[in-house]
């Protein structure tokens, strides 16, 4: 008897330890698959084009060069544009978080008159397509002179829809006790709103920030067309600066593509740290 | 990349129906269009480009070396994406009246860029200053013209020619220096390249071209078969395709062929993929830009011969090339003092010196023929005698309305349709003659749209 539930003892971590084994391969793989695209243009930047084009593609260089990475350098310059990403997508992320945290507040603790019909309101202007207001945006943003500024590739997205409609959702999770009983307690509306519903949402903070900081990082037509000097572009604009016309060269290209997603990754790295402590202070206090 | 096309096209549909008609009627000296002679040029104008990489640096040179030639103007040029980008941002900028001075769009904009009626043709500056183009290259400076008057200044000429794999027909005992002509010799050379492994797969194909509308056009031309009708719309606004006549029958017939028989390779709609697979030598001939020349020398690891493009087993002797590139507009909403700086800019760059140096940076077609004796290019065929076929074949087209290529205002929709055509073709989802069929009634309807939206 006692011989038997030895063994099962014995048997079962290793059971255990078998079946975790078999979960991180299929981790291992999973990841492997998503990051491919990644990794292959890593590998890619760092081959030598004559590489490249052989048949089959290589998967790893045979001969790892940084020729690629010192050709970006010289023609365009990736640093600025690195630079004027930041600033403006730093920009947008609290201007957004500023405004859509406010607007979420109001379309959720604030009674008023017509709030439903205008949070509709608010919500329909997600289908407005952005070719149809991108002339308007141009014509308004060229008027006030703001064309090859800071200013102009930030302001228009400031405001976000979608952003204020997530927050919106987190901050009816917020039972309105503690609303009532912050009020009870003499709190002032901007008093609950800053010690009370910000702290309490910061996972979602961390979502619209994030998605607002790489949807902006990532624009290319509006940057494009309101900006003229080399010095005032911004990193997708630079990239496509590295794509010949007539002769595509991928490695290149994808030295390119790797300079300008390393800063976004680690930010990625570093936030999602932050956004998971978050996530969990969250959930344990419910 | 596709939905910013069909965002430029819907804009471009916009303000043509504010701008306005085309040019109107035959070889009227049009000097009245452009500024007055003694209007003084300003000091600073824009260009717009869509050159990068190696071909802005180049563009930068020329424009350094202008504003250092003690003219007192400025040109300040600007890249603005790729040419579809520039003119999405150039229809945006022209609603608002912040359009540059000197724009460079593509070879299908052109009469778009007509009938926009935002432009003063280059024949009102030519005919005002008596300029000489008798030295232009006849094949470039035809393509932009419409009723025999040049519209815009021809910049980055190209062709499309026969790349083969020398290696490979000395491999196959086919001679290396005599590349096949005709859709037959293309064939059958096609055949013997083409090469199987153990296990009965193609390892590789003889022949690859990329599913692309413009070698279509291309093909057109040296059969001596007109794109669409009224002169391949240069004699007046085209108001049908023609893709059902008996040669481009021929042409998608031969096509299919080669790919069922398993001796063309067919990489879909995908010009990078068949210049990497003939790169690689996973094909041993294609057909492709001019532009693509010198990196493909660079890269391939065997000996790289040019032919000349591919024709009818008549070889039809009204049969030629055309070009294709992009050209550079004079803009009408500048003032005319800025229209006049542009001008002087645009005749510095047609010098002979400045058109060699542009080729051998580049690897384009120079535009004036007395470019050729300047240093640079002899160097650069020189260098890539490859180059010297394309060069012949420009020279020897014969110049009528097959060879100076098709205009219409929806060229950029002509291009995808026949891609969509002749993809249903050669995967066998439509017999040739129902692909063509329903491609050309579905063309004809949007040749008929954009005519009525623009009267």
């Amino acid at each position: 008897m006692s011989t038997v539930t030895a063994a099962a003892g014995i048997r079962a971590p290793r059971r255990i330890r078998a079946g975790r084994i078999g979960a991180y391969a299929l981790l291992v793989v999973g990841s492997l698959l998503v990051a491919f695209p990644l990794l292959i243009t890593i590998s890619y930047s760092f081959m030598a084009e004559s590489d490249i084009i052989t048949f089959p593609p290589p998967v790893l260089p045979k001969n790892p060069t940084l020729h690629n990475y010192e050709q970006v350098l010289q023609a365009i310059p990736i640093g600025r544009y690195l630079l004027n990403s930041f600033v403006v997508s730093t920009v947008v992320v609290i201007g957004q978080l500023i405004t859509a945290s406010l607007a979420a507040f109001a379309f959720s603790f604030v009674q008023f008159r017509g709030r439903t019909v205008l949070f509709f309101v608010f919500l329909s202007t997600l289908m407005i397509p952005w070719e149809a207001t991108i002339i308007p945006n141009y014509i308004t943003i060229r008027s006030i002179g703001w064309l090859d500024t800071y200013q102009g590739l930030a302001v228009p997205f400031m405001a976000t829809a979608f952003g204020t409609f997530l927050l919106r959702q987190a901050f009816l999770q917020i039972p309105h006790e503690l609303h009532d009983s912050a009020r009870i307690d003499g709190a002032s509306s901007f008093r609950f709103f800053r010690s009370m519903v910000l702290p309490l949402t910061r996972p979602a903070l961390g979502t619209v920030a994030i998605y607002g900081f790489l949807s902006t990082y990532n624009q290319y037509f509006w940057p494009l067309l309101i900006t003229n000097q080399t010095l005032m572009r911004t990193t997708q604009v630079g990239i496509a600066q590295l794509r010949f016309e007539e002769s595509l060269r991928w490695g290149l290209v994808m030295a390119g593509v790797v300079m300008v997603a390393l800063p976004t990754l680690a930010l990625l790295v570093v936030g999602q740290r932050q956004l998971i402590r978050g996530l969990t202070a969250g959930a344990v206090k419910g | 990349m596709r939905r910013l096309t069909a965002f430029a096209l819907a804009l471009a549909m916009v303000a043509v129906a504010c701008g306005g008609g085309g040019t109107g009627g035959g070889a009227q000296d049009l000097s009245a269009q452009a500024p007055g002679k003694d209007v003084k040029p300003a000091t600073k104008i824009t260009w717009w480009h869509a050159m990068s990489g190696v071909n802005g640096e180049a563009i930068n040179r020329i424009v350094k070396s202008f504003n250092e030639s003690g003219k007192g103007i400025e040109v300040e040029a600007i890249f603005q994406g790729t040419y579809d980008d520039l003119l999405a941002k150039l229809n945006t900028a022209i609603a608002s009246n912040a359009a540059p001075a000197l724009v460079q769009v593509y070879d299908i904009g052109q009469a778009y860029m007509r009938d926009s009626g935002q432009i003063i043709p280059m024949q009102a500056f030519i005919d005002r200053d008596k300029f000489d183009t008798k030295d232009f290259e006849p094949a470039v400076i035809n393509y932009y013209k419409y009723q025999d008057r040049l519209q815009s200044m021809p910049w980055n000429a190209s062709s499309s020619i026969l790349f083969y794999n020398k290696d490979a027909f000395k491999e196959v005992g086919l001679d290396p220096e005599k590349p096949p002509l005709t859709f037959s010799e293309v064939a059958d050379a096609a055949k013997k390249l083409t090469k199987k492994d153990a296990s009965g797969q193609t390892v590789r194909f003889g022949f690859g071209p990329s599913i692309y509308g413009w070698l279509f056009e291309q093909l057109m031309a040296t059969s001596a078969a007109p794109y669409a009708d009224n002169g391949n719309g240069r004699d007046n606004r085209a108001t049908k395709v023609l893709w059902n006549s008996p040669e481009a029958k021929a042409i998608l017939s031969w096509w299919k062929a080669g790919v069922d028989g398993g001796y063309f390779y067919n990489p879909g709609i995908d010009n990078a993929g068949s210049t990497n697979a003939f790169n690689s030598g996973k094909t041993a001939m294609y057909i492709e830009s001019t532009a693509t020349l010198r990196n493909t020398i660079n890269v391939a690891k065997f000996q790289v011969g040019t032919g000349l493009y591919p024709r009818p087993d008549s070889k039809p002797k009204d049969g030629g090339n055309i070009i294709g590139g992009a050209s550079l507009y004079i803009m009408k909403s500048r003032p005319v003092e800025e229209q006049q700086a542009a001008w002087e800019f645009v005749k510095y760059a047609m010098t002979p010196a400045i058109q060699a140096q542009w080729q051998s940076d580049t690897g384009y077609y120079p535009v004036v023929k007395a470019a050729y004796d300047q240093g640079p290019s002899k160097e650069w065929s020189t260098k890539y005698p490859q180059f010297t076929t394309a060069i012949n074949q420009i020279r020897n087209s014969p110049q009528n309305r097959a060879t100076n290529g098709a205009v219409l205002g929806v060229m950029p929709q002509a291009r995808q349709r026949t891609q969509k055509m002749i993809e249903a073709i050669l995967l066998g989802q439509a017999s040739v003659d129902a692909a063509v069929e329903s491609a050309v009634s579905d063309m004809n309807a949007q040749i008929d749209k954009y005519n009525k939206a623009n009267p």
